[in-house]
C-alpha cells in the first residue's frame, strides 16, 4: 500500500477538480443515488403513465443516458458511466449479501451480453419499429433488465453481470480502448508492494497493478474503489485511441462488438433511414426480399422490410470483415483466427465516432428541446423550448465529418495493429487493402448514400406544409391598366422582391435555367400582369432567337429558359396593336468563375433582332468585362434603334428604384447617355456594398402613325468610391510608415549592444 | 558530366539568384502582357488582383472554394477543391521551398530592399533567438486564417465580408498590383467593420512589411502562411536539402549567412534532412559551406549541388589570392 505518492502531470487525479469529482467519496455517492433515483422514477413513471403524453421516460434513457452517458463518454473519457450505473450502484451491495457462488462456465460467455444488444435491442428495434420509443416498452426492458441484473449479482460472485451478461458491459469495455484516458497505477510504486490492497479491495475481483503492465484495463468499470485503498493508482491522459494500438490480450468478442454494432447501427441505418428513403427505395434488396417474404406469408405487426435490412446489413458487414481478412491471413500466410482478432481492432471508430456525431447532431437539433421538456413534465411543469439549432443549419454540416474522421482514424489504427503480426512489409502491404474491406464497404456505403438522395432525392412527405410562395396570393394588373409593362428576373413577392435574383442554380439541372416575369403597373410597385396579348422572344448568346410560350411561376407569367452558355440573354416581350407596339426587355449576362470564357468586342457588342421594330441597346464600354458591371459615377450609354438603324432625337428617360429621372435625346449617332448618380443612401450601419439597383430605360417615338413604346430593365452596382476611401488609408499609411521608421530608429539609437559572438556547443 | 558538376559546385549562387529572382518577377507580375496564364494554383505570393499576372496565389482560390456552402463543399464539388490542391501541390513537389528563395515576388522585393538598405549603408537587425522561436508560430496562425475562416463562413457563422480575410490582410494583395500601375488596393472599405478592420489591418501590415523588410532582411517570410503550409508538404518533395552531420565542424558560417536565421542549419549534426519551416531554400548555406560535401541538395536523391572546399574557395577569391 502507498499513502503518498507525487503524482505526474497528465494524472487526473493531480488535478483538484477532477480528483474531486472522481474520488470524492461524498460526491461520487451522491452522483450514484440521483442517478439511481432518476432511474427508477422513470421506469415507474413508464407504467404510471404509458400515454403519449409521458415524454419523460424516453428523454432520461432515450435522450440522456445513451447519447450523452454512453456514446459521448467512450471515445473521450472512457467508460466513466459504469462508475455510477444505477445496476453496479446497487450490485455492489447486493454482492455483498449475495451467495457469492462462482459463476458456472456456460454462463461466462461475453456472447450473451453481445447478443442481447444486438439482437435483443437493435433486432427488435428494426422489425418492431417505435417499441422503444414508447415509454411502456422502455420502462418494460429496464425493468427486466433490472431483475435480470438483481438476480444475478445475488447468485454469483465478483460483478459477474457486469462482465458477461449486461448488453453493454463488452461493447463499453470495447469501445472505451479509444479514449484519451488509462487508469494504471504507478510502477515504480508497485514494484515493492507487497501487500496488492488495490486487488483485494476491487468488487470485480481484477488486479489493477497490472493494468499498465498489461496495456488494458479488462473489465474496470472506473468503480473508483481501489483508488480509496492506494495512493499508487493513477487516471492518466493518453494520447487518444493509445490502448488500442498497443500489444495486449485479445478478447475476440470485444472484435465481434466492432462489427456486429456497426452492422446494427451506421450500415443498418443507411439503408433503412437513407436509402430507404430516397426516391429508389423500391430497388434496394431489402424491401424486394420483404416483399418477395410478404407474398409467403401474413407478417401482422413484422415490420419485414426492418428485419431484411437488419440481416443484410449484417450479412454485408460480416462477410465483408470475414472475408477481406481471410484474403489478408492468406496473403500473409497467417492463421485466420491471430491475423482477424489482432486486425478487426481497427474497426472501432467507425460506429462510435459517426453515433458520436448524431448524437450531438440530433441534440442541437431536437434532443435539446425533448430533454428540457421530458425534464420538466417528469417533475411536474409544462414547458415548451424549441431546440438549439434548426435541421438544415448549415454548421451542423461540421458533424458530417466525424464519419470521415472516424474512417481515417479505422485506417490508422489497421496501420498501428499490423505491426504486431510477423510478416514481411510486402506481404503487409498487399494484405492492408483487403484486410480493410470492412472499412472500405462503410465508406462505399456512405458514398452511396449520399449519391442516391443527391441524384434521385428523398421521398417526399406527405405531412409537409406546403410551401410558403406557393400559397401567396400575388395581385396582378391586366395589360391595358398598366402604366408601364416590363420584364424582370425578380418576382414581386414581397417589398424587397421574391425569389429570382440569380436563380441560375438550378437544383439538380446541369444546365443553369433562368425565370423572366412579366411585371406591370408603377416601378415602384409592380405587379404581375398575367393576360397577355404578345408574344414572348428569348435570345441567346449568339444572338439567336425563339418565341417562347409564357408559364405561371409563383403565381406570377414567366417565361423559363436554359441558360447553357456564357454571355448576353436577352428576352423581349411584344404586344403589337392599333396604337402601335408596346415592347418590354430584359437584358442579362450569365457568367461563372469556372467558365474559360474570353470576353471579346464582339460579344461585348449589343445586338438586335429583326422582329423588334424599336430597340434600346445598352452600349458597352471597352472596359467592360462579363466580370464586371455599371457602378454609380459610370456613364451607360443606349442606342436607340429604329427598326435596326439608329434614331437621333429620340427621347429617352431613365428612371432609378429610388424614383429618381432624367430624360434626354439621343444625339447624332442615336446614342443617349446618362451619368448614373449615387441615390442609394440607408444608414450606413445597414450599407450593403454588393448592392445592386435596378433603373429602367423608356423610349417612345413615332412610327408610320403608330407610337412605339420600350422598357429596358437594368442594373446597376456600387461604385468602390462609395464606400472606400483611398484618402484614409493614405493617412494612416504614412502614420504608420513614419511611427514604425521612427520605433526602429529610436529604438536603434536607445540600445547600442556590443558585439557578441553566435556559440554552438560542441 | 563531372566538368558539369564541377561547374555546378563552383557557382557563383548570389548571381545565380539574383538573376532568377529578376526573370521570375517579370515573368509573373507582367506575364499577363504576354498571355502567360500558368494557373491559379501557384504556391507563391503572386496576388490575383494584379490584373496582369502569369499565375495566381494559391491562397485566394483555395480561400473561396473553401468558404462554399458546407453542402456543397462536402458534395461532389468538393472533387473540385481537391483536384486545385492537388495541382497546387505538383507545382510545389517540384521546387519544394525553393519557390520562396528564389521565385516568390514578395520575397524577391525584400532581397530588393535589403539591396537597397546595403547600399545606403545602414545596419540590419536580428531577432534573438528566443523571439525568433516565438515569432515563428505566427504563420500557423496565419495558415489557420486562410483555412478556418473560409470554413466557418461555409458554415454560416461568418459573413461574406470573410471570405478571402487572409487577403485582405495580405502585404501583397497591396503590393504587387502597384507593379502594373493599380494603386486601387490602397484603400480602406468602411462598408462593415469587418472591412475596416481587414483592410486597415492590411495596410498596417504592408507599412510593416516595408520598414520590417528594411531593417531585417526576409521580414515577412517569418509570419508568411505559404511558408508554413509548404513546411507541411516538403517532405513529399523531390528536391531536398540535405545535410552529412559527421562531417560538419559547426563552424557556424551557413547560419550567419541565413537570412531565416535557421540555428538548426549550423547546431543539427543528427538529422540528415535539414529543411526548417523557415528555410527558403536559397542555397546561400551550401555555398558557405567550407567542408567537402556536409550540405548538398537533392533532386530525387541525386545531389544537385554540393558544398566543396573547391567551391568554397573560389567564391570566397581564396584561389586566386594564391596565384
Amino acid at each position: 500500500m502507498v499513502r503518498f505518492f507525487k503524482r505526474e502531470s497528465g494524472d487526473l487525479f493531480k488535478n483538484r477538480f477532477f480528483g474531486f469529482i472522481f474520488k470524492n467519496r461524498k460526491f461520487v455517492f451522491g452522483l450514484q443515488v440521483v442517478i439511481a433515483l432518476l432511474f427508477f422514477y422513470a421506469i415507474y413513471m413508464g407504467f404510471y403513465d404509458s400515454s403519449k403524453d409521458n415524454i419523460f421516460t424516453t428523454a432520461l434513457f432515450w435522450g440522456i443516458f445513451w447519447p450523452f452517458f454512453i456514446v459521448t463518454t467512450l471515445p473521450t473519457l472512457g467508460r466513466v458511466f459504469c462508475g455510477i450505473c444505477p445496476h453496479g450502484f446497487l450490485g455492489k451491495y447486493i454482492t455483498k449479501i449475495g451467495l457469492k457462488r462462482k459463476m458456472p462456465k456456460w454462463l461466462q460467455n461475453r456472447y450473451i451480453g453481445v447478443m442481447l444488444l444486438f439482437i435483443g435491442w437493435w433486432g427488435v428495434y428494426y422489425v418492431f419499429p417505435g417499441v422503444y420509443r414508447t415509454p411502456l416498452g422502455t420502462a418494460i426492458l429496464f425493468a427486466v433488465m433490472t431483475i435480470v441484473a438483481f438476480i444475478i449479482y445475488y447468485l454469483y460472485k465478483d460483478m459477474a453481470y457486469c462482465k458477461y451478461i449486461c448488453p453493454i458491459g463488452t461493447a463499453l469495455r470495447a469501445y472505451a480502448k479509444l479514449s484519451f484516458t488509462f487508469f494504471g497505477s504507478y510502477q515504480s510504486a508497485c514494484a515493492d508492494c507487497k501487500t496488492f490492497d488495490c486487488a483485494k479491495s476491487c468488487p470485480y475481483a481484477l488486479s489493477p497493478f497490472n493494468f499498465e503492465k498489461k496495456k488494458s484495463m479488462g473489465d474496470c468499470t472506473l468503480c473508483m474503489e481501489c483508488t480509496h485503498s492506494c495512493e499508487a493508482i493513477r487516471f492518466r491522459l493518453t494520447a487518444p485511441g493509445a490502448a488500442i494500438y498497443e500489444k495486449f490480450k485479445i478478447v475476440k468478442e470485444e472484435v465481434w462488438v466492432y462489427i456486429l454494432i456497426l452492422a446494427a447501427i451506421p450500415i443498418s441505418m443507411a439503408f433503412h433511414h437513407g436509402l430507404g428513403r430516397s426516391n429508389i427505395s423500391e430497388e434496394m434488396i431489402w424491401v424486394k426480399t420483404a416483399a418477395w417474404a410478404a407474398t409467403l406469408f401474413d407478417a401482422g405487426n413484422f415490420n419485414l422490410t426492418g428485419l431484411f435490412v437488419f440481416l443484410y446489413a449484417t450479412l454485408f458487414s460480416v462477410a465483408a470483415a470475414v472475408v477481406g481478412m481471410a484474403i489478408a491471413a492468406k496473403i500473409m500466410k497467417k492463421d485466420f483466427s491471430t491475423t482477424f482478432y489482432t486486425l478487426g481492432y481497427a474497426f472501432a471508430p467507425l460506429f462510435i465516432l459517426a453515433s458520436f456525431a448524431h448524437a450531438w447532431e440530433y441534440f442541437f437539433t431536437t434532443n435539446s428541446a425533448k430533454i428540457v421538456e421530458g425534464m420538466a413534465w417528469g417533475f411536474g411543469f409544462d414547458i415548451d423550448v424549441d431546440p438549439i439549432a434548426k435541421r438544415g443549419d448549415n454548421w451542423l454540416q461540421v458533424f458530417h465529418l466525424f464519419r470521415w474522421i472516424a474512417v481515417a482514424w479505422a485506417f490508422y489504427i489497421l496501420y498501428r495493429r499490423f505491426k504486431h503480426i510477423d510478416a514481411s512489409r510486402m506481404r503487409k502491404i498487399f494484405a492492408y487493402p483487403f484486410a480493410s474491406m470492412l472499412i472500405l464497404f462503410f465508406i462505399g456505403v456512405n458514398i452511396y448514400r449520399d449519391y442516391v438522395l443527391e441524384t434521385y432525392g428523398r421521398k417526399t412527405h406527405h405531412t409537409h406544409a406546403p410551401q410558403k410562395h406557393q400559397v401567396a396570393a400575388i395581385s396582378t394588373i391586366k395589360e391595358e391598366d398598366a402604366k408601364h409593362i416590363w420584364l424582370s428576373d425578380r418576382v414581386p413577392l414581397h417589398e424587397q422582391g421574391g425569389p429570382g435574383g440569380m436563380g441560375q442554380r438550378g437544383q439538380n439541372t446541369r444546365v443553369p435555367q433562368k425565370s423572366i416575369y412579366l411585371l406591370g403597373g408603377d416601378f415602384s410597385k409592380p405587379l404581375c400582369v398575367n393576360e397577355i396579348k404578345g408574344r414572348f422572344f428569348v435570345v441567346d448568346t449568339q444572338n439567336r432567337y425563339k418565341e417562347v410560350k409564357p408559364v405561371k411561376k409563383h403565381g406570377c407569367l414567366s417565361v423559363r429558359f436554359d441558360t447553357p452558355a456564357v454571355g448576353y440573354y436577352k428576352v423581349y416581350y411584344i404586344q403589337e396593336s392599333a396604337v402601335g407596339t408596346k415592347i418590354a426587355k430584359f437584358e442579362f449576362k450569365r457568367y461563372d468563375h469556372n467558365s474559360e470564357e474570353e470576353y471579346s468586342k464582339e460579344k461585348m457588342r449589343a445586338k438586335t433582332i429583326k422582329e423588334v421594330p424599336f430597340d434600346l441597346l445598352r452600349v458597352r464600354p471597352d472596359n467592360e468585362t462579363f466580370y464586371s458591371m455599371p457602378a454609380t459615377g459610370d456613364t451607360v450609354r443606349f442606342l436607340v434603334l429604329k427598326s435596326g438603324v439608329p434614331s437621333p432625337g429620340v427621347t429617352v428617360r431613365l428612371t432609378t428604384q429610388f424614383g429618381w429621372n432624367k430624360s434626354v435625346k439621343s444625339d447624332r449617332d442615336g446614342v443617349a447617355s446618362f451619368k448614373l448618380i449615387k441615390d442609394y443612401m440607408p444608414e450606413w450601419s445597414h450599407f450593403n456594398r454588393r448592392f445592386r439597383e435596378t433603373y429602367w430605360v423608356e423610349a417612345q417615338a413615332e412610327n408610320g402613325g403608330k407610337i412605339d413604346y420600350i422598357v429596358a430593365q437594368e442594373r446597376f452596382g456600387r461604385s468602390r468610391d462609395e464606400y472606400s476611401s483611398s484618402a484614409y488609408a493614405l493617412i494612416v499609411a504614412i502614420f504608420l510608415l513614419i511611427a514604425t521608421a521612427g520605433g526602429v530608429a529610436l529604438y536603434r539609437y536607445r540600445t547600442n549592444r556590443p558585439f557578441k559572438e553566435v556559440k554552438f556547443d560542441e | 558530366m563531372s566538368r558539369l558538376k564541377k561547374f555546378i559546385d563552383r557557382a557563383d549562387i548570389r548571381r545565380f539568384r539574383f538573376w532568377v529572382q529578376l526573370s521570375a518577377f517579370i515573368l509573373f507580375v507582367y506575364g499577363g502582357y504576354l498571355s502567360i496564364d500558368l494557373g491559379r494554383e501557384m504556391p507563391v505570393f503572386i496576388c490575383g488582383y494584379d490584373q496582369e499576372a502569369a499565375g495566381m496565389c494559391y491562397f485566394m482560390p483555395l480561400q473561396h472554394q473553401l468558404a462554399r456552402d458546407w453542402e456543397r463543399l462536402f458534395s461532389a464539388a468538393g472533387l473540385g477543391v481537391l483536384s486545385a490542391f492537388a495541382i497546387f501541390l505538383l507545382w510545389f513537389i517540384i521546387f519544394n521551398k525553393a519557390w520562396c528563395g528564389y521565385i516568390c515576388p514578395l520575397g524577391t522585393m525584400q532581397d530588393w530592399i535589403t539591396l537597397l538598405r546595403k547600399k545606403i549603408g545602414v545596419a540590419y537587425s536580428n531577432y534573438t533567438q528566443s523571439q525568433y522561436s516565438s515569432l515563428k508560430k505566427i504563420k500557423y496562425i496565419f495558415l489557420a486564417i486562410v483555412i478556418i475562416f473560409p470554413l466557418l463562413m461555409g458554415a454560416g457563422l461568418f459573413g461574406g465580408e470573410w471570405r478571402a480575410a487572409f487577403c485582405k490582410m495580405c502585404p501583397g494583395r497591396l503590393i504587387t498590383p502597384m507593379f502594373v500601375g493599380d494603386f486601387s488596393q490602397w484603400s480602406i472599405d468602411f462598408s462593415s467593420n469587418t472591412a475596416i478592420f481587414l483592410t486597415a489591418f492590411g495596410i498596417a501590415f504592408t507599412i510593416l512589411f516595408i520598414v520590417g523588410s528594411f531593417v531585417k532582411k526576409r521580414f515577412f517570410c517569418f509570419y508568411c502562411p505559404m511558408s508554413a503550409m509548404h513546411y507541411i508538404f516538403s517532405p513529399f518533395s523531390i528536391l531536398r536539402l540535405k545535410k552529412e552531420g559527421d562531417k560538419c565542424t559547426k563552424c557556424g558560417d551557413c547560419y550567419r549567412v541565413c537570412d531565416m536565421q535557421i540555428f538548426d542549419i549550423a547546431d543539427d549534426v543528427v538529422s540528415k534532412n535539414i529543411l526548417r519551416d523557415d528555410c527558403i531554400l536559397c542555397l546561400k548555406c551550401i555555398a558557405a559551406c567550407p567542408e567537402e560535401d556536409a550540405l548538398h541538395l537533392d533532386i530525387v536523391n541525386m545531389a544537385l549541388f554540393r558544398s566543396t572546399k573547391d567551391g568554397f574557395a573560389k567564391r570566397m577569391g581564396v584561389d586566386k589570392e594564391r596565384e
